[in-house]
């Protein structure tokens, strides 16, 4: 016979396994009945981007526009390409994404696309809308695996209009079919005001602005194709035609007139405070300064290109939305979005539908600038890898020590393609 | 016949021993297996083809580890050098001036009132992140901006104002010298800690022996120590050896101008992660990895003699 302690014991087990039943069976009814609700939803898609502060919120309007129009949420996140590439590649590892739409640099795309880890959006762009060979850095094997979103162009040196005023500097502005010698002249005016610190600022994080400034010497001295070549890997940077542009045009200029590397955000507000007169950057300038218009741009006479970055991006594998990722795509490429975007400051669009009205005036300048010119890719960032660390950290290295011309162009071949 | 159970084997043996089983299982998932792995593929080819150590060859030839050109020219271009010499060059210097910085600092404010708040303000280097404290120095060395310039300038040697991380020859030191005030607050409480155990009876005799202090020091106050000066050691040079973010946020992805701040978790990173070559990233990660282990080793049967 049980006892009276063993049938209460019994008793308590039978409605803990009827307690713990329920309790399951409504969570798994709950869990189901919360999917079902989250079906009928509409979806979040995550962007990652690596605009922060002024440039994120130059950013955000497009996206909001895309809310408005299919009614999905999307959720912006700031990762800079420096970051996103350890992370990425281990996510991917283990199927899984940071967001459903990624801008990332494009040499990373085209890496990553053979392995699957990145959905194929071939059907979705017409290459024909978009400047030429905006979508030659994301293309392999004839497929394309990003989209590109509007992009900046580095259009040569910046100045204030009011300083150039005030010191009586607008008059040796070079033209645009003068010589290297007007530059110099420039150059001299700046240095013989007294007023500044140096006549350039070079504006430095990691490097990559100084890799800027030197590419548009090698587009102006030696011409788009030679630019082109090196990106391919068919001219060596240690050829005579190249080390001739870094001897007698950059390497002249380096001590005296380029300030040493001092970070590029600091360079803005030191070019607005009149420490220094000129200073290359990219057009995304504009969109840093407190008053836009009251800046200038010049490129290096004879310029027959520029280079021009895109903003690219891709949709990963494994988002959870591949439908809804490939119209923010759509979207993203539409001479719509990039008609938001250029309005902000500091951008242009690659789509060619975007009219020119849509700029703000001192872009409007420099899309004038590009008239008749070559559109060229980044070299640094089409290459990526090894190569463009290295060409980074050498041509720091060259800034202030413009005696190791030969060790660095060694060095930069080392790396090349 | 019965069969006599080990007392290891026992039940409640066992059942305590289980207690252990969720933490082991994860450090076997979350760090055994990641580090065999690593080393394991240190051995391979990217095609996965097996060759021995000619990856630890192939990564000890390479100008970013030991760049034998510039080091043959030694310091007429101290830049470049290579990513292990520069580790080297970091314990070098950073190992004896934190350590004795701290040792300093602990004497002096030994005995002083409201030294806890001054310690507490050099401790403040240790608990700062290290990103945060690599833009720190980053902008402290930067000419426009940074206290080091405005103080040569208050002195009058404005000559010397320069952005010290944007030139090769002084990066490395810059780094170097500015992140002694990041890990001087270990070593000082650390030290701190081991004054506190020394008998005050040992000062006592030596001063009616008539010992001078720098006697004192020598002979009770450091031998003392030794425990202590083993800690700081070993610590300090493991976080010299594997340092990383100071490097990357001051001196940039790609280890300064002409790489002259690099080090060997800086081109392990950029191997892994620009260059995607992964097994040149785990030979150096392997390298590091038997470095810090010799230390450990070296440390460990010091304490377990003691």
């Amino acid at each position: 016979m049980a006892t009276n302690t063993e049938i209460g014991i019994a008793v308590l087990v039978i409605i803990g396994i009827i307690v713990s039943a329920s309790t399951l069976f409504y969570t798994l009814d709950l869990t189901s009945r919360i999917a079902a609700i989250e079906e009928k939803l509409p979806p979040t898609l995550t962007v990652i981007g690596p605009w922060a502060g002024k440039e994120m919120e130059a950013f955000l309007p497009a996206l909001q526009r895309f809310e408005r129009l299919t009614g999905y949420k999307v959720v912006f996140k700031t990762f800079r390409a420096e970051d996103l590439a350890p992370i990425l590649p281990a996510q991917f590892a283990a199927k899984k994404a940071l967001g459903d739409v990624i801008f990332m640099w494009a040499s990373f795309i085209r890496e990553q696309a053979p392995d699957g880890h990145i959905l194929e959006v071939t059907d979705q762009i017409d290459k024909a809308d978009f400047s030429t060979g905006t979508y030659d850095p994301v293309t392999v094997d004839g497929k394309l695996w990003g989209g590109a979103y509007t992009g900046k162009v580095k259009p040569g040196f910046w100045y204030r209009n009011s300083t150039f005023a005030k010191y009586n500097l607008t008059q040796y502005i070079p033209a645009a079919n003068g010589t290297y010698a007007d530059f110099v002249t420039l150059l001299n005016k700046i240095e013989d005001t007294g007023a500044f610190e140096n006549p350039i600022v070079s504006g430095d994080k990691d490097g990559w602005p100084l890799t800027d400034a030197t590419e548009h010497f090698l587009i102006t001295y030696g011409d788009p194709q030679l630019q082109k070549d090196l990106l391919a890997g068919d001219v060596s940077w240690t050829s005579t035609e190249v080390r001739a542009i870094f001897a007698d045009r950059l390497v002249p200029l380096l001590a005296g007139n380029f300030s040493e590397p001092i970070d590029w955000t600091t360079g803005v507000e030191l070019l607005w405070e009149e420490e220094y007169a000129l200073y290359f950057m990219g057009s995304w300038i504009t969109g840093m300064v407190d008053d836009p218009d009251d800046l200038g741009v010049f490129s290096l006479p004879g310029v027959e290109g520029f280079v021009f970055a895109a903003d690219y991006f891709f949709i990963p594998a494994y988002t959870e939305h591949p439908e809804e990722a490939k119209e923010l795509l759509d979207f993203l490429v539409s001479e719509e979005a990039q008609s938001v975007q250029v309005a902000q400051g500091g951008h242009l669009a690659t789509n060619l539908d975007v009219p020119l009205t849509a700029y703000p005036v001192v872009d409007k300048r420099v899309a004038e600038l590009m008239v008749g010119k070559e559109l060229l890719l980044d070299l640094d960032d089409t290459i990526g890898g090894e190569f463009q660390t290295t060409l980074w950290s050498q041509l720091r290295l060259l800034w202030t020590s413009p005696t190791a011309l030969d060790s660095v162009l060694a060095a930069i071949e080392a790396k090349a393609p | 016949m019965r069969i006599k159970i080990p007392p290891f084997f026992s039940l409640p043996a066992l059942i305590r021993k289980s207690f252990f089983a969720p933490a082991l299982i994860l450090i076997v998932f979350f760090v055994v297996f990641p580090v065999l792995q690593t080393v394991y593929i240190s051995f391979f080819s990217p095609s996965d083809e097996f060759v021995g150590f000619d990856n630890y060859f192939d990564v000890l030839s390479q100008k970013e580890i030991v760049n034998v050109e510039d080091v043959s020219k030694g310091l007429s271009q101290p830049f470049g050098l290579g990513a292990l010499v520069h580790n080297m060059i970091w314990i070098s210097i950073h190992l004896p001036l934190s350590l004795f910085s701290g040792l300093i600092l602990a004497i002096i404010l030994r005995d002083v009132k409201g030294a806890s708040i001054v310690k507490s303000a050099i401790f403040l280097g240790m608990v700062t992140p290290m990103i945060v404290g690599g833009i720190i120095l980053r902008f402290t060395f930067e000419k426009n901006v940074g206290i080091v310039n405005g103080l040569l300038t208050f002195l009058g040697l404005e000559q010397l104002t320069r952005s010290w991380m944007a030139y090769a020859e002084t990066t490395l030191f810059a780094l170097i010298f500015g992140s002694v005030w990041l890990w001087t607050g270990f070593s000082m409480i650390v030290y701190s800690a081991g004054l506190t155990t020394i008998p005050k009876e040992y000062y006592e005799a030596a001063k009616i022996d008539g010992a001078s202090s720098f006697r004192t020091f020598f002979h009770i106050t450091f031998p003392l120590l030794k425990p202590m000066t083993i800690t700081v050691v070993t610590m300090t040079l493991l976080w010299e050896l594997k340092i990383f973010d100071i490097v990357f946020v001051a001196a940039g992805v790609s280890g300064g101008p002409g790489g002259a701040a690099n080090v060997l978790a800086l081109q392990m990173w950029n191997w892994a992660f620009r260059a995607f070559d992964f097994n040149r990233a785990a030979t150096v990660a392997t390298i590091l990895t038997a470095l810090t282990l010799v230390i450990t080793i070296w440390m460990t049967r010091y304490m377990v003699k003691k």
